[in-house]
């Protein structure tokens, strides 16, 4: 066992709304050729037929406008470009835009990303911890069904936005970890009341003590009273309080991508401030989906889910048997037992969160699905004999050099 | 150590008046599927099918929320109102049957 992992004992999980790793990071490859981000070479087709480029002139807000589509239908056309032989090379991304508007300029925006300078806190991060290279979201669809692979390592067989009951046996990692012996503690922190979750119709509605606030995440830190499992969602509208304006920052076009960098450096702050919790905690900051965004990685097959979707469900078709992974998004991992400028380049999807979390709390007594149980682990099982090559928290004396973020 | 100052975003990027999006219609749909195993009194007035902007679905979110956070705190408040009631008053049921077996014999006396 590492100091790193004998030290751990709290897992984070911040998870952002729809941009594609590309979008975010792919600025970084110029930085550092191991990121596999943008280069000048990556291309679109328009529908007059011209190749327009990926070019960093993505904008906080106002240029993503209407949402792009990213339900299962558009992500089909993005990943696979209307093309009947079904090969994925990523080129229907400013085609699916188009259909929304049917403005061809404005379709181009789909390919942009963010110059560095731009996103002074996600960049950081990604090269000063663990950037990977490889995180794809769980379906190529939307929010809700990706969200539930973070909560449950599956959806349930829904491609969707709908409501989903869950299906026994498989339980949520927070009843897992609560249900376990020795019992561990977790916590949904969604940022108040008038933000609440996007899961509501299991969680909310059954199990409310499971939820904090985001002024209870940080009271939690600074109090050292922060569960051993931690999901905190971002505020995902803007709405007015008692105490003032809260402006959106989970950065869901066309919400404003400062905001939620202000988030971001705010959640590892609070986790900094505290040098306990700093010490024994990782972070892993990532995006539930790419928003119909352009990425230039094809999203690879994967195992099989025990659920289906059936060709009605799907609107492409054809039936689904989540045998293939969303497109990439943006995903870092932070500790200060992490060593700088660290490029992960195994595979991960959302399914990794409850695979991790179980393993690593060893609630080893509950039913996974099949692609939880497939899914790589980002943090390796506690107790067990550690293989050097997979431990990301590998440094034997933590750092002191990790940066800080003034706002 | 590096101190990375964080830009503020623009003022004029709140906009509570900004179309809602489809995950906030899902949510608030999701949540009116919640509502309606909510007791009567803990429901919303907000009449959903007519929100157009971000900020009114705002309000019915957090209406909602708040609301099924109050039915769950009431109906714990209610079972430990309960226990309480039944550690003071220790096995209320056989004082019940106790009291029924009296009648009986009382009326079978009188036959």
């Amino acid at each position: 066992m590492s100091a790193g992992l004998n030290q751990l004992k709290h897992i984070v999980v911040l998870m952002m709304e729809n941009r594609s790793f590309d979008h975010m990071l792919g600025s970084l490859t110029a930085v550092d050729p191991r990121i596999d981000g943008v280069n000048a070479q990556f291309s679109n087709p328009d529908t007059t037929g011209a190749s327009i480029k990926s070019q960093p002139s993505a904008d906080f807000q106002g240029q993503l406008d209407p949402d792009p589509d990213h339900h299962f239908p558009a992500v089909d056309l993005q990943i696979f470009g209307g093309d009947p032989a079904r090969v994925a090379t990523m080129q229907g991304f400013i085609k699916s835009y188009f259909n929304q508007r049917r403005d061809v300029a404005h379709s181009q925006k789909i390919m942009y990303y963010f110059t560095q300078a731009n996103l002074p806190v996600l960049t950081t991060l990604a090269l000063e911890f663990a950037v990977f290279n490889r995180w794809f979201a769980s379906i190529p669809g939307p929010t809700i069904c990706n969200r539930a692979f973070a909560h449950y390592g599956t959806s349930f067989g829904r491609v969707d936005m709908n409501p989903f009951d869950v299906i026994e046996p498989f339980k949520s990692i927070y009843t897992r970890l609560i249900n376990n012996a020795p019992q561990h503690t977790a916590k949904v922190y969604y940022y108040d009341t008038t933000s609440s979750t996007m899961e509501v119709v299991n969680l909310l509605q059954n199990q409310p003590q499971l939820f904090g606030t985001y002024q209870q995440f940080q009271q939690d830190c600074a109090s050292g009273n922060l569960p051993d499992y931690s999901f905190v969602e971002p505020n995902y509208n803007d709405h007015e309080t008692d105490s003032g304006e809260e402006i959106a920052s989970d950065q869901h076009p066309d919400h404003d991508v400062q905001a939620g960098e202000q988030l971001i450096a705010e959640v590892y702050m609070r986790i900094k401030s505290n040098p306990q919790l700093w010490a024994s905690t990782a972070l892993l900051v990532l995006y539930d989906e790419h928003g119909g965004i352009f990425d230039h990685v094809p999203p690879p097959a994967c195992t099989p889910d025990q659920f289906h979707a059936p060709a009605n469900s799907t609107g492409t078709g054809m039936e689904f048997d989540f045998d293939r992974l969303g497109v990439r998004v943006p995903a870092i991992l932070i500790s200060p037992w992490i060593p700088k400028n660290t490029v992960e380049n195994r595979v991960f999807d959302h399914a990794s969160i409850p695979a991790t979390v179980a393993k690593f709390f060893s609630c080893d007594d509950f039913a996974t699905s099949p692609r939880e149980k497939a899914a790589d682990v980002f943090i390796e099982p506690n107790g067990a004999a550690v293989d050097p090559t997979r431990n990301l928290l590998s440094l034997d004396v933590m750092r002191t050099d990790c940066p800080e973020f003034s706002m | 150590m590096a101190i990375i100052p964080v830009p503020k975003p623009s003022p004029r990027a709140m906009n509570p008046d900004r179309p809602v999006n489809a995950l906030l219609l899902a949510q608030v749909e999701h949540l009116q599927h919640a509502e309606r195993r909510l007791p009567l009194k803990y429901r919303s007035e907000i009449y959903t099918h007519a929100i157009r902007t971000e900020g009114e679905a705002a309000r019915y979110i957090r209406e909602v929320t708040e609301a099924i956070h109050q039915a769950h705190d009431d109906a714990e408040a209610d079972r430990a109102k309960r226990a309480q009631s039944r550690k003071l008053n220790p096995n209320p049921m056989t004082k019940r049957k106790d009291a029924r077996n009296a009648t009986e014999k009382k009326s079978r006396k009188y036959k």
